[in-house]
C-alpha cells in the first residue's frame, strides 16, 4: 500500500452521519406524557417559530415573538446595555413581547454556591416564573445562562420524580396559580441566533474587518449538552452554533483559540466562594490566550456571567501589566451595534470595564458624538429629576 | 449425509472458521459476504498487526481465507447481500441479492456472523475535533499507517515526537449510551504504542486511560512490554477536550492518580474508538427476526454457557454481531456456531429419516 493512501482522510473530508437514536431521551416526549396524565400543562411553542438541530440531531421550536423576558440578576445589575439590547433588538423587528415586573430571580447562583434553598422551592421558583408567563400570554424567553441552565436541570428533576411534582403542585395550588412548564426553554441568544439573517438585512455598520473571538457559555452547551444548538455548517457541527452563527452572518470574523471550551472563569460557585480563582482563570486562561493566539478586537459570549467575568476581571491583571486588554460584550449588544444602536444609550458600554473606543473606531462609531449624546438626555434626567431613559431617548 | 446446507452471513474472523468447521464436519457451507473479498474488517480496515502476538494480519487472514476458498464443501459468494428470509429452520428460503440478482436458497441453518462497527468519534460531538483536527485520528486510521510502515502527522506528514492514544472513546459512556466495555481497545492501543515507539524511537508515546483492561495474557505480553521494553507512559486520567494550539492540538483533561489537570501538547492524538454492532448485524437481526439484547447486538439465549445460540431456531449467531469480541473470542464463537448449527440440520434429518 503506498503511503499516500495510508494517511488518514483530512479533517476536511470526514463527514459524519448521524445514525441511530440520540443517545439522550427527548424531554417533549416526557412531558407531553405528564400533560395526558393530568400532571401538568405543556406550554406550546407560539408560532411563528423556527426550527433548529440541536447537538444529537433533534429539533427545537425558537419563537421569534410573544417572548415574555425572564431578565437576568447580573445583568441588570452589572451591564444593564445587555438587557437593552435584547428589548431593543426586538423592538426594532417589532416582536410583540413582554417584560414582566413580577419575574422572580431563578435563585440558581445561590444554589450552585451552595448557599439556599432545596429541591422544590427551586423547582417551585421556575414553574411559577413559567406560570406567570403562560398567565400573561406569553412564552418564556430566558435571558440569563446560569438560569436557563438551572431550569434545565429542574425540567429532568420535574420529569423524573413524582415527589417533587407533587410538592410543586402544593405549592402552585397555594399561589392558585396552575403548574405550567414550557415545551422548550428557551435562551434569548438562540432568539438572536434565529434572527441573524433578518439583523444582518437591516445592518448599516460594515464589520468586515473586526475580528472576534467567541466563548460559548457552559451554562448553555455543556450543562444537558442536547438542548443546545449545532449547525453542521459551523464547525462543522461539531461546537454550538450559537454566536458564532450571528457574527459569520454580520460578516465579521470568528478566529478560534485553544481554551474556547474552558469556563470563562465565572464558574458554578467560584465566582462566590474563590473569587481570586475566577479572575486569574478568566484572565491568564481565556484573555491571554485569545490575545496571543487571535488577537481578536471583541470577545462574544452570550450569558451575564462570562461578559462580567472575561471583561471585569481585565482591570486588575492589566495593573499587573499582563497581555490582556480585549473588549467584551454580548452577542445581543453586537447585533445591536451593527444595526445601528446607540453604544451608550442603548448598549451602555461604558459600563464595562475595557475600553471599547478602539473597537468603536473600527466599527466606524463616532463615540465622542455618541457620549455627548448621552450626556446631554442624561442631564435632562438630572434636571427633570426622571429615573430612566425612555426608548424615544434612545432612538432619538 | 445431510442435504440442506447452512448458511454463513459474514465472511470476516468469525464467519470463516464458521465455514471452515461446518465443512470439517462434512456439510455444505454457503459463505456470503457484501465485499469483494473475505476477510472482513481485519482486511477492510487495513489491520497491521492481530492482537495480541503482533502476527502480521493479511498474512493471518490469508491463512483462514484458504482454508475456505481451497474446501470443495464452501460456496462462496462475494458482493452478495441477503435481503429476505421465509420459513423456519430447517426449512428456510433465503433470498440473496448480487450483481446478477436475487437467488433464493433453501438452507437448513444459519449462522450470522456480521460483526461490528467502529465507533464514529463525532458521535461524541466536540469533545475529541475528529472532524475538526487532521491530526486527531482514530486507532483504525493509525493501524492503516502502521500497516503501511510510515507513521506521520497527517497535516504536515512529518515524523511526530509526541504521541498519545485516548481510550475508552465511544465505550463505557453513559453519555452516548455506549454502557459496554469494547473489550479489545486497550489491547490494540497498547499494540500500536509498541509499533509506534520501534519504527520511531525518538517518539514518546501516552496512553490516557481510564483504567486499563488487559485480559489474560495481555497482561505481560502487551501491557508489561509496552512500559518496560518500549518505555510506553500509561497515565490514568479522564481527557476532557481537545483543542489546537498554534499547529499542535492539545489534550487537556485530570489525572487522577496525582488529582490536577493536565494539559499536553501532541502532535498525533489517537482515538480508541470501541465496537459498535454493524449495520449488516440490525439488518440481519430484522431479516430473521432475531431480538437484539439491551445494547444492541444480537441476544444469545444461553448467558455465558451457550454464546451462539439465538431465539430463533437453527439460527447461531458468532464474533462481534453479539457483543464485543477479540479474535480468540471471534474464532472460538465461530467454531461453537459451525458445531451447533450441523448438529442442529443433523438432528432435523435424523427426525426426517
Amino acid at each position: 500500500m503506498s503511503i499516500a493512501t495510508a494517511l488518514p482522510p483530512k479533517a476536511s473530508t470526514r463527514e459524519f452521519i448521524r445514525k441511530g437514536r440520540p443517545p439522550t431521551e427527548d424531554y417533549r416526549e416526557l412531558l407531553f406524557e405528564l400533560e395526558a396524565k393530568g400532571e401538568l400543562e405543556v406550554q406550546r411553542v407560539p408560532e411563528p417559530y423556527v426550527e433548529v438541530e440541536t447537538k444529537y440531531g433533534r429539533k427545537k421550536k425558537i419563537p421569534l415573538e410573544f417572548t415574555w423576558h425572564h431578565k437576568s440578576c447580573g445583568q441588570c445589575g452589572h451591564i444593564p446595555g445587555y438587557s437593552t439590547a435584547i428589548f431593543w433588538l426586538n423592538r426594532q423587528f417589532n416582536k410583540d413581547y413582554h417584560d414582566p415586573k413580577d419575574q422572580s430571580s431563578c435563585t440558581a447562583w445561590n444554589y450552585y454556591a451552595s448557599s439556599t434553598s432545596n429541591s422544590a422551592a427551586q423547582a417551585s421558583v421556575a414553574v411559577r416564573n413559567f406560570a406567570q408567563a403562560k398567565l400573561d400570554g406569553y412564552f418564556p424567553l430566558i435571558h440569563c445562562g446560569t438560569s436557563y441552565g438551572h431550569y434545565k436541570e429542574v425540567r429532568e428533576e420535574i420529569l423524573h420524580h413524582q415527589k417533587l411534582r407533587d410538592q410543586v403542585r402544593k405549592v402552585m395550588d397555594r399561589l392558585k396559580m396552575p403548574f405550567v412548564f414550557p415545551e422548550e426553554i428557551v435562551h434569548y441568544s438562540e432568539w438572536v441566533h434565529v434572527m441573524a439573517d433578518d439583523i444582518a438585512k437591516k445592518q448599516v455598520l460594515d464589520f468586515s474587518n473586526i475580528r472576534t473571538t467567541v466563548h460559548p457559555a457552559c451554562h448553555y452547551h455543556k450543562l444537558v449538552v442536547e438542548d443546545a444548538i449545532y449547525d453542521r455548517d459551523l464547525y462543522d457541527g461539531q461546537r454550538t452554533a450559537i454566536v458564532s452563527g450571528l457574527v459569520k452572518a454580520l460578516g465579521a470574523e470568528v478566529a478560534d483559540y485553544s481554551t474556547w471550551h474552558d469556563c470563562c472563569g465565572f464558574g458554578f460557585r467560584h465566582i462566590l466562594v474563590s473569587r481570586d480563582f475566577s479572575r486569574s482563570f478568566a484572565t491568564i486562561r481565556k484573555i491571554e490566550r485569545m490575545k496571543e493566539e487571535a488577537n481578536p478586537d471583541v470577545t462574544l459570549t452570550h450569558d451575564t456571567g462570562c461578559v462580567t467575568t472575561l471583561d471585569k476581571s481585565q482591570f486588575s491583571t492589566q495593573a499587573h501589566g499582563r497581555n490582556v486588554g480585549i473588549p467584551v460584550m454580548s452577542d445581543a449588544q453586537f447585533a445591536a451595534l451593527a444595526m445601528g444602536a446607540h453604544p451608550y444609550k442603548v448598549c451602555q458600554l461604558h459600563w464595562h470595564g475595557v475600553d471599547m473606543k478602539p473597537l468603536m473606531e473600527k466599527m466606524g462609531i463616532d463615540h465622542e458624538k455618541a457620549w455627548s449624546e448621552f450626556e446631554e438626555v442624561a442631564g435632562r434626567l438630572k434636571e427633570n429629576g426622571t429615573e430612566f431613559m425612555t426608548w424615544e431617548d434612545a432612538d432619538a | 449425509m445431510p442435504n440442506l446446507p447452512i448458511l454463513v452471513i459474514g465472511g470476516g474472523p468469525a464467519g470463516l472458521e464458521a465455514a471452515r468447521g461446518i465443512a470439517d464436519l462434512g456439510y455444505n457451507a454457503i459463505l456470503v459476504d457484501k465485499a469483494e473479498f473475505l476477510g472482513g474488517t481485519p482486511i477492510s480496515a487495513d489491520y497491521a498487526a492481530i492482537t495480541p502476538d503482533m502476527r502480521n494480519t493479511e498474512e493471518a487472514m490469508n491463512e483462514m481465507i484458504e482454508k475456505v476458498t481451497d474446501n470443495p464443501l464452501v460456496d462462496i459468494r462475494l458482493n452478495t447481500i441477503v435481503t429476505a428470509s421465509e420459513g423456519e429452520a430447517p426449512n428456510l428460503n433465503v433470498t440473496l441479492k448480487n450483481g446478477k440478482g436475487d437467488e433464493i436458497l433453501h438452507v437448513g441453518s444459519i449462522v450470522v456472523a456480521t460483526g461490528f462497527q467502529h465507533f464514529d468519534p463525532g458521535k461524541e460531538t466536540q469533545m475529541y475535533g475528529y472532524y475538526e483536527y487532521d491530526d486527531v485520528i482514530t486507532l483504525v486510521d493509525a493501524e492503516r499507517m502502521l500497516k503501511a510502515g510510515d507513521f506521520v502527522r497527517p497535516s504536515n506528514g512529518k515524523k511526530p515526537k509526541q504521541v498519545c492514544f485516548i481510550q475508552c472513546v465511544g465505550s463505557r459512556d453513559r453519555q452516548i449510551g455506549n454502557f459496554w466495555c469494547s473489550k479489545v481497545c486497550c489491547g490494540i492501543a497498547t499494540k500500536e504504542a509498541i509499533e509506534i515507539r520501534h519504527l520511531l524511537p525518538d517518539c514518546r508515546v501516552f496512553v490516557f486511560y481510564i483504567d486499563m483492561r488487559m485480559y489474560g495474557f495481555w497482561e505481560d505480553e502487551l501491557y508489561w512490554k509496552a512500559q518496560e521494553e518500549y518505555k510506553v507512559n500509561f497515565i490514568r486520567g479522564i481527557v476532557t477536550e481537545i483543542t489546537l494550539r498554534g499547529d499542535t492540538v492539545v489534550v487537556k483533561g485530570e489525572d487522577t492518580t496525582m488529582g490536577r489537570p493536565m494539559e499536553v501538547p501532541m502532535d498525533v492524538v489517537i482515538l480508541s474508538v470501541g465496537m459498535e454492532p454493524s449495520e449488516g448485524t440490525k439488518e440481519m437481526s430484522n431479516i430473521f427476526d432475531i431480538p437484539l439484547e439491551s445494547h444492541g447486538f444480537i441476544e444469545t439465549i444461553g448467558g455465558a454457557l451457550n454464546t451462539v445460540e439465538t431465539k430463533v431456531s437453527g439460527v447461531f449467531a458468532a464474533g462481534a454481531t453479539t457483543g464485543p469480541a477479540d479474535l480468540e473470542d471471534s474464532i472460538s464463537t465461530g467454531g461453537s456456531a459451525a458445531m451447533k448449527s450441523c448438529a442442529f440440520v443433523r438432528k432435523a434429518d435424523l427426525e426426517l429419516a
